[in-house]
């Protein structure tokens, strides 16, 4: 496999010149990638020491850090496979190293300590910081199908069902997107959404691949860091993007500023373009930072088919997700469901699901259900419209996609998230998340009212219940990645949905 | 305590959040369940606090700030250093 990229960096240092910054709220350190190979080496030495081989299964769960950084390069020094878990999400226990057959778990828990498969984190500093020059591993070699690291994605079972992805993905991923936005010389790639996320280290190959920087923070410490390192592209979520907007717009108004002003200061003032993907994103925050001067570009993929379409600077069209990238191709059936298929698939099955599973995903053929209605335009952009299982078959038999009714009350400044229901198929029913506290109940319902004027009859809402509080990660509401999390927004608010005489009314 | 800093965090957690006037926030309450503050803004919000305060934001960890529930816990950790800082005492 003499194209891959995967092999290229596990195979030689970079060029020096260029370095990876690793940022936390009380301090940033920054090492050359030359350097960082080196000591993915020694790391992987170290591994190889404690009996680390290719196949087994490291568990890494820890927020973002130069030792994860370390421990996965020398995972792919040694073909191991890596499981990055997200903290809050898992737990440092017993069962996570027995439940994905785990040969060791890294963590900075320290209540995890005693469990002879669990390490410290600084086990691996203390590992990268020695010296070994004669202990460095061989070579390896990937192919195409062999696979990396294993992804964790919500299942049916309640537990996180994993997809082992492929170096070919991975590769076809990195080249399209070097294909599409050119990373060079003078780029750093801002990253500061969890490790854990196999394509958020994606920039890190990057930047071993192509010769540029990149600077990963905590989540906690990412405005921070953005300022100081002013970086030239920013990785984030559309959730990410509408909170800091929200930002922007109080800040330009506080001080007489104008907006792109305003977000210059919370970006930095080297921005070439910000990415964003994961969930679909309102054309209201698009065109927010486009017009700042922060160019945007949103795109689709799934964990199971990784990217599939972006936009991108000389090819990008307002309101969809991009054209598909090479090697990828976007079937679309009769109702209008997105199947795709890839050159390089992630893999054709889940680990760790319930029976059934895989099969309802993944085609014979490895083609990807999708879920998703979309369409292509003449010129091959691909516009997404919704969730499939988010069309509401009314009793009268028509179809409303709930989506862009979705997206037209989010435009209200009182609204942060907003939920379509249809109870008894006759009628909608929107729970909405405030964006103050105490909800703008006078706000909501004005713009309610402005809402169903522009809809038809069928797709108009009848009643918005309120929620109590703001839709978030920490209360289940919403998804890591800020999606909201339909069921348990219905399991919570099921008894106002289904009440005709709760909620706010049309004025 | 410093009356700036407390002015200061009211303020900034009244931009964030909206809706409530900063000085009908009760410094005691959680900011994520009584006022809704996310953990974004969170982040944006305390960022905001060191600006005008003048306190540098890498005094703290990544564990203060999971620690920080109500706006009082804010000025608590701020004050620690504003005094040095220059910020309004």
């Amino acid at each position: 496999m003499t194209d891959s990229i995967i092999n290229r960096i596990v195979a030689a240092p970079p060029a020096p010149g260029h370095t990876i910054t690793v940022a936390r709220l009380d301090g940033s350190h920054t090492v050359d990638l030359a350097e960082l190979y080196r000591a993915s080496g020694r790391v992987a030495a170290a591994l190889r020491r404690e009996g680390i081989g290719e196949g087994d299964r490291i568990g890494i769960l820890a927020i973002n850090c130069l030792e994860w950084v370390l421990l996965d390069l020398a995972a792919l020094r040694l073909k191991a496979v890596t499981a990055g878990f997200e903290p809050g999400k898992f737990a440092a226990e017993p069962a996570l190293i027995e439940r994905y057959r785990l040969a060791m778990l890294f963590t900075a828990d320290p209540g995890a300590a005693g469990h002879p498969s669990v390490r410290a984190m600084r086990e691996v500093e203390r590992w990268a910081a020695g010296s070994d020059p004669g202990g460095a591993p061989g070579p390896v070699e990937y192919g195409r199908r062999e696979t990396t690291t294993l992804k964790f994605t919500s299942g049916s079972t309640g537990q996180p069902k994993a997809l082992a992805a492929s170096v070919g993905s991975i590769d076809a991923s990195l080249r399209a997107v070097q294909q599409m936005f050119t990373h060079g010389p003078g780029d750093n790639i801002f990253v500061f959404l969890p490790l854990s996320l196999l394509q958020q280290r994606y920039w890190i190959y990057s930047a071993l691949a192509y010769g540029h920087d990149v600077t990963v923070s905590t989540y906690e410490a990412a405005f921070a860091t953005m300022r100081r390192t002013a970086p030239t592209v920013v990785m984030g979520v559309p959730g990410f993007y509408e909170t800091a907007k929200r930002h922007i717009e109080g800040q330009a108004a506080r001080s007489g500023t104008g907006a792109a002003a305003a977000a210059r200061r919370l970006f930095g003032d080297r921005i070439r373009y910000l990415w964003t993907g994961s969930a679909p994103a309102s054309a209201s925050m698009l065109r927010f930072f486009n017009e700042c001067g922060l160019p945007i570009f949103e795109g689709y993929g799934l964990n199971e088919t990784c990217i599939v379409s972006k936009n991108y600077p000389g090819a990008s069209r307002e309101g969809s997700v991009g054209r598909v990238l090479p090697g990828k191709r976007v079937l679309i059936d009769e109702d209008g469901v997105v199947s795709v298929a890839s050159d390089d698939p992630v893999n054709v099955r889940y680990e760790y699901c319930a029976p059934g599973e895989s099969q309802r995903v993944f085609g014979a053929d490895g083609v990807v259900r999708t879920g998703d209605l979309g369409y292509l335009d003449e010129d091959g952009y691909l516009f997404i419209r919704g969730r499939a299982d988010d069309v509401i078959v009314l009793d009268n038999g028509k179809k409303v996609i709930v989506r862009p009714i979705e997206e037209q009350m989010r435009l209200s400044p009182a609204i942060d998230e907003c939920v379509v229901f249809c109870p008894t198929q006759t009628h909608l029913v929107a729970v909405v998340s405030p964006a103050g506290a105490p909800p703008d109940g006078r706000a909501i319902a004005e713009h309610l009212a402005r809402t169903n004027r522009v809809l038809a009859a069928d797709e108009r809402i009848r009643t918005v219940v309120v929620a109590d509080t703001r839709f978030s990660i920490d209360n289940g509401l919403l998804t890591s990645q800020y999606k909201p999390r339909r069921g348990q927004i219905l399991d919570r608010y099921r008894t106002a949905i289904l009440s005709s005489e709760e909620g706010v009314h049309v004025l | 305590m410093s009356s700036d800093l407390v002015s200061i965090v009211r303020h900034q957690l009244a931009a964030v959040i909206d809706d409530t006037p900063a000085t009908e926030i009760d410094l005691d309450a959680s900011m994520a369940d009584e006022y809704g503050l996310t953990s974004l803004n969170k982040v944006l919000f305390l960022t905001s606090v060191c600006d005008e305060a003048g306190v540098e934001l890498s005094h703290f960890t990544e564990h203060d700030v999971a620690s920080m529930a109500t706006a009082r816990d804010v000025i608590d950790a701020m004050s620690a250093h504003a005094d040095h800082s220059g910020a309004g005492v």
